[in-house]
């Protein structure tokens, strides 16, 4: 085993948000399906929940850049908090208007209405969590002029529920919710993910145990998942580099190992 | 880069910390079994030996009793050991020597003559008793023989009573009719009709026969004195009817006899 092996399954669990690293899963796929199914559909508003490290943020990537080629689609991974910048940036993005001054919701209403783009563009709003009130009232009444599509993401928290009860409840033709994974699941996202890096050997030391561990301490959550597995992979390089891999071994993940990533990361309260 | 000792260290404190509560409940089941066990031993120990102390006492008192056991042949023998039982007095189950010891007294006052000699307890008066005993069970034996061993629950001194039979007034039948009237007994009533017979008194013997067949219609004696009193009082046809009835059913030959002698006039 070369000596990069471990440096290179560590940088496979970056916590980054890239449609590159997106995994098919037998239920994630499904749920993509029908998620540009909705978009096809006559529908105000489309969301997506789920809890935080679910995969809300790589499906609205992976949507982005599977819808980019055939209509205009724009995704706003960081909310824009400001509603003047927020109308403005819409304005550039949507109809390449570029307005110096502030911008308010009667006067983006106005350019909307007066622009004719032949097809519905698609927004992907990421964190629609942290949008205030008022200016997810506004998208909402954007949403009802039938011009602009919004495909927006939330946490699922109680907040959060009450958020899409008040707001949304009428006018939301389709939610999907994205939940963490089972443990058959994980090994397949671990094992494809390693894979897909070229990292055979490391994605061969994961087995049923190991990730059942590993699942112990992440309950399936992807986010949580990445940042375990970056760890142990630390912890592999590290001990390579004091000449102390002999101790482990290379077959499989030793408990141990993945004890001491999950204390590292704060998963474990040691 | 890492720091491995460092979170080495903490993986032991973590894992030290995991086993904690296994710990706990192994070494907390362990002492509880411990304590139930050291509970249930003392328990059980307690229970031997008050079961041993109950068996020794059982055991003793067989062996006392097998001593007594013992003696009834040395009795039989004619050897006068008998004292053996009395030997231990001190010993903690007297109670138990002394049914047996009367047991004893019974037994040697009914089978050993050597008894009286060697001990001091007061047999001759229950020999007595036993004696007085033998005469009135021949006594009662005699007067069922009497009443034709058919009047089993005649009481000793009724049967005592009528043992004056043979006095023929009329005032013991007179005793016997109030007696007869009390407890209805047929033998009573017979033996009425009996003594009026002889008296020649023939319709009150006629009456009491024919009472002692309402009362027992079995009785031989009575279906004789029956007929024989109606032949005295000169109805010898239904006599005659009457003894035939009961000969078909009992077969009697002393009424076939009877038959035979009215028929023929000697019984007139």
């Amino acid at each position: 085993m070369s000596s990069s092996i471990f440096t290179t399954s560590k940088d496979v669990f970056l916590d980054v948000v890239n449609h590159k690293d997106y995994v098919q899963l037998d239920r994630v796929s499904t749920i993509y399906q029908s998620l540009k199914d909705s978009i096809k559909k006559p529908l105000k508003m489309i969301l997506l929940y789920g809890k935080p490290g679910t995969g809300k943020s790589m499906f609205l990537t992976k949507l982005y850049n599977d819808l980019s080629s055939s209509q205009i689609v724009h995704l706003y991974q960081t909310p824009i908090l400001d509603e003047s910048e927020f109308y403005k940036t819409l304005a550039q993005d949507i109809f390449s208007i570029k307005y110096s001054g502030e911008l308010n919701f009667t006067q983006f209403m106005k350019i909307v209405n007066k622009s004719d783009l032949g097809s519905i563009p698609v927004i992907l709003l990421d964190e629609a969590q942290l949008y205030s009130d008022v200016l997810m009232e506004k998208i909402r009444l954007l949403s009802d002029t039938r011009t602009i599509k919004f495909v927006i993401t939330l946490h699922k928290t109680e907040k959060e529920d009450l958020i899409a009860k008040e707001h949304f409840q009428t006018r939301i033709w389709e939610t999907i919710e994205l939940e963490n994974s089972s443990p058959a699941e994980l090994k397949i996202y671990v094992q494809k993910k390693l894979m897909k890096a070229n990292c055979f050997d490391t994605a061969n030391m994961f087995n049923k145990k190991s990730i059942h561990t590993v699942y112990k301490f992440t309950h399936g959550n992807y986010r949580d998942t990445n940042k375990l597995l970056y760890a142990l992979f630390d912890l592999y390089a590290t001990y390579e580099e004091n000449r102390q891999i002999s101790t482990f071994g290379t077959s499989q993940v030793p408990t141990k190992l993945i004890e001491m990533a999950a204390i590292h990361t704060g998963l474990i309260n040691a | 880069m890492l720091d491995i000792r460092d979170l080495e260290k903490r993986w032991l404190h973590y894992k030290i910390k995991s086993y904690i509560p296994h710990a706990v409940i192994l070494i907390s089941l362990l002492v509880i079994s411990g304590i139930s066990f050291f509970i249930f031993d003392s328990s059980s120990d307690l229970q031997k030996q008050t079961n041993q102390e109950s068996l020794k006492e059982k055991v003793s008192t067989i062996k006392e009793t097998q001593k007594i056991v013992k003696i009834k042949p040395q009795a039989i023998a004619k050897e006068p050991q008998i004292t053996m039982p009395l030997k231990e007095p001190s010993h903690p189950t007297k109670m138990t020597i002394e049914p047996s010891l009367s047991f004893m007294k019974n037994m040697q006052s009914a089978t050993s003559p050597y008894y009286h000699e060697t001990n001091n307890y007061s047999i001759p008066s229950k020999k007595k008793k036993i004696i007085k005993a033998k005469p009135v069970i021949e006594e009662t034996q005699d007067v069922i023989v009497e009443a034709k061993e058919k009047v089993k629950e005649i009481p000793i001194e009724k049967v005592n009573k009528i043992s004056i039979k043979r006095r023929d007034t009329k005032d013991d039948i007179a005793e016997i009719i109030t007696r007869f009237k009390k407890n209805n007994n047929p033998a009573l009533s017979l033996f009425v009709a009996k003594k009026y017979y002889e008296l020649g008194e023939y319709k009150k013997s006629y009456n009491y026969a024919l009472i002692t067949n309402q009362i027992n219609n079995e009785i031989e004696a009575s279906w004789i004195i029956f007929t024989k009193s109606l032949v005295k009082l000169g109805k010898k046809k239904m006599a005659v009817r009457t003894l035939q009835t009961y000969i078909q059913n009992s077969h009697s030959s002393s009424a076939q006899l009877l038959l035979e002698e009215i028929r023929t006039g000697k019984f007139q």
